[in-house]
């Protein structure tokens, strides 16, 4: 097989491959909610509750923590709540990490443009501090 | 000239061989279960299909840089098709072939999301999934984890998955069991009250529960289940069994689920020094201090097991590694003596056993069937194994030692980064053991993964090796070995050469809006990055990889291409 047939049976693979992947993604943009800034705001580091979590947003999108032995990995959260919201500047995910007491201890708004390899930068709120990858 | 023609006919034949090694797979791939382990105990035969030269003969490519962060990469590989598993993050898939239908069963990670299928949020539990056409994989249901415990998740989650054949198992049209499906899976991953489960999944679509197999545990892991002995080896601990571990607080409850409506318990077991009966105080490691009350390893007292491997009745050794990702021990046990050594008599029966040895056995009761243990650098764990026997060393084919060609049975050992952004880790490898002498297990090659060019270190989330493949696809045998890698994805390594075993393909899939963040906080700065963790790596009996992403971002499904393809096929497609 030539380079050039190599490559371009690449770039096929890739642009099929990020269809695909968005084919079978139906529960993104779709169930995204304008929440109110305010309440977003309101979700305070070190002092939040789940309880005020869910009283201020309702319930999360998704619940998941990335822990598989009982224990929260070195500077994992034991359990991160998301929230898929949308405004102006499009889709986002509002993310709060809890930890074992129940308290928010890391909030952060991350965007969803990745569509397309458009760029995926996990912007960290105010609460907590802007984002700064290194690539 | 002579000679080359030989050897050319010799690798044309090889290929041929292994190209019936293919189609036997696909003809089971119509109805019945593989008959290699778990499945059954017959082992592949590895053809040598190389030159003398072994690896300096093969003209590969190099590896090729990974694309940006935000993109997929690919390398030698095609992706087939793709599910998103309703967003939620994946452990561990096992795929099934069920009567023709190729069923992939995912284990997830603790959390919720919404069902679509039933429109309720379910706590993450077993997902299961009609892949048999792998471009459009279809969402048959959802079998849900724990439910939160006082608002939450972090005991929950059910992330190991075995599945049998009814008709697999022993005794079947006794037990019957004929032509049913059952799935064994734990349910919850640490907390008060966790346990192992059967379901019978006869109908992926609507699974049945059965019972629950041992409960009251405060941990669960990675289990292996014997379809054609039955046997079970499950990962557990109990604040009240009285065993001792570091880390992660579990060993092994051996079962006999030949009957799945009737188990029968055989034994508990663990590393020297994990008993209940040693004496943790006083304890010094067996390796230079060796008594009645010492421990192996590098730590008192040893780290828990992940997930053993029994390689069945033909093979009759259990592969055991310790420790996850740090003070890793990995340990050879002959199995009949394992499974038969709490009895005095009987094959593998221990004259010596001790009257409490099923629940509370001495160190003599633990020694008995164990064959040989290693001591891995403490920086590392030991988080799974997978032995492949009997690979032909290419250099060594004829003209060395004896003059009879010779080959090497390996045990591929992976351990596990758990750190986000590499912070305060070691790099976590993948090793080549080589088993040919099982009583001295020796290193024989590191696979290791780069942080650069990839600057997987600062792309975000876990970097690092995870779990070698366990499934076995009789044509991949002896070829290649897939690892997953978490943010640098899923590698594969060429081992045609045993010796000089290289990089041959990868595939690195790019952050969706399914993806989860993964935050750190390094010298105070915190940070959230959306990057892929390839969790698990399985292969099908059609010759498909699963890629598992922890991360959330759903399972994609590949096929190899380019000199992958070649390595196993002899073809590049």
């Amino acid at each position: 097989m030539t380079l050039s047939k190599r490559l371009s049976m690449t770039c096929v693979a890739a642009v099929l491959a990020a269809t695909l992947a968005y084919a079978d993604s139906p529960s993104q943009a779709t169930d995204a909610k304008a929440y109110d800034a305010h309440k977003l705001a309101a979700v305070t580091v070190g002092l939040s509750t789940k309880a005020q979590v869910r009283t201020l947003l309702g319930t999360p999108w998704r619940i998941l923590q990335f822990n598989d032995c009982g224990k929260a990995m070195p500077g994992q959260a034991d359990e991160t709540w998301e929230y898929r919201g949308k405004d102006a500047n499009g889709t986002y995910r509002f993310h709060v990490e809890f930890d074992d007491n129940g308290v928010a201890h890391l909030v952060a708004r991350i965007p969803d443009k990745v569509a397309g390899g458009a760029g995926t930068v996990a912007k960290a709120s105010a609460m907590v501090m802007a984002h700064n990858h290194p690539m | 000239m002579a000679r080359i023609r030989l050897s050319l006919l010799a690798i044309q034949l090889s290929f041929l061989a292994a190209g019936a090694l293919a189609g036997a797979d696909r003809a089971a791939a119509q109805g019945a279960m593989l008959p290699y382990p778990p499945y059954g105990s017959n082992i592949p035969i590895v053809v040598d299909t190389e030159r003398q030269s072994g690896a300096y003969y093969q003209d590969q490519q190099p590896e090729p840089r990974p694309g940006p962060w935000d993109q997929e990469s690919i390398w030698n590989m095609r992706v087939e098709g793709y599910t998103d598993n309703q967003a939620r993050p994946i452990y561990q898939p096992l795929i099934i072939n069920q009567n023709g239908r190729e069923i992939l069963y995912a284990g997830n990670l603790a959390g919720s999301a919404l069902n679509p299928l039933t429109n309720v949020v379910e706590s993450n539990g077993t997902s299961i999934i009609d892949v048999t056409d792998v471009k459009r994989p279809k969402f048959l249901s959802h079998i849900p984890g724990p439910a939160p415990i006082n608002g939450s998740f972090s005991a929950a989650g059910a992330q190991m998955v075995r599945v049998c054949g009814g008709s697999t198992l022993p005794n079947a049209a006794t037990n019957g069991t004929v032509g049913r499906y059952y799935l064994l899976r734990a349910f919850g991953n640490a907390g008060p009250n966790e346990s192992h489960q059967i379901w019978d999944v006869t109908d992926p679509a609507s699974p049945k529960f059965v019972l629950t197999v041992l409960s009251g545990l405060s941990n669960t892991h990675k289990s292996w289940w014997e379809c054609d002995t039955g046997i079970a080896y499950l990962v557990a601990g109990s604040k009240s069994d009285g065993w001792q571990q570091s880390g992660s607080t579990q060993h092994l409850y051996i079962y006999d689920l030949s009957n799945p409506y009737k188990p029968v318990f055989i034994r508990q077991f663990g590393l020297v020094g994990q008993q209940p009966s040693a004496n943790v105080a006083t304890a010094q490691p067996c390796a230079t201090a060796p008594s009645a009350n010492c421990y192996e390893g590098t730590t008192n007292p040893p780290a828990g097991i992940h997930g053993p491997i029994s390689m069945g009745t033909q093979v009759d050794r259990v592969y055991m590694p310790y420790g996850v990702g740090a003070q890793g021990v990995v340990q050879i046990d002959d199995r009949i003596k394992l499974l038969n050594g709490c009895n005095t008599s009987g094959p593998g029966g221990n004259p010596n056993a001790s009257a409490s040895c099923a629940n509370n056995p001495t160190q003599g009761d633990l020694l008995w069937p164990q064959i040989s243990w290693i001591t891995m650098n403490p920086e590392n764990g030991a988080h799974s194994s997978m032995p492949v026997f009997n690979v032909p060393v290419p250099e060594e084919q004829s003209n060395f030692v004896n003059g009879q060609p010779q080959s090497k049975s390996l045990l591929f050992i992976s351990s596990e980064g758990t750190a986000n952004n590499c912070f305060g880790q070691a790099p976590h490898d993948a090793w080549v053991l080589d088993i040919t002498s099982e009583t001295t297990p020796w290193p024989m090659e590191t696979m290791s993964v780069s942080q650069y060019p990839g600057d997987f270190c600062g792309k975000g989330a876990r970097f690092g090796a995870h779990a070698v493949t366990e499934a076995i696809y009789a044509p991949y045998y002896g070829k290649i070995i897939s690892v997953s890698w978490f943010n640098a994805g899923v590698r594969v390594w060429d081992i045609r050469d045993p010796k000089n075993v290289k990089p041959i393909a990868y595939y690195i899939q790019a952050p969706t809006a399914n993806t989860a963040a993964s935050c750190s906080t390094i010298n105070g700065a915190t940070n959230c990055y959306n990057a892929t963790m390839n969790d698990y790596v399985e292969y099908d009996d059609r010759g498909y990889i699963y890629a598992a992403d922890r991360a959330g971002t759903g399972v994609t499904i590949l096929s190899l291409t380019g000199e992958a393809h070649r390595a196993v096929y002899g073809t590049e497609e």
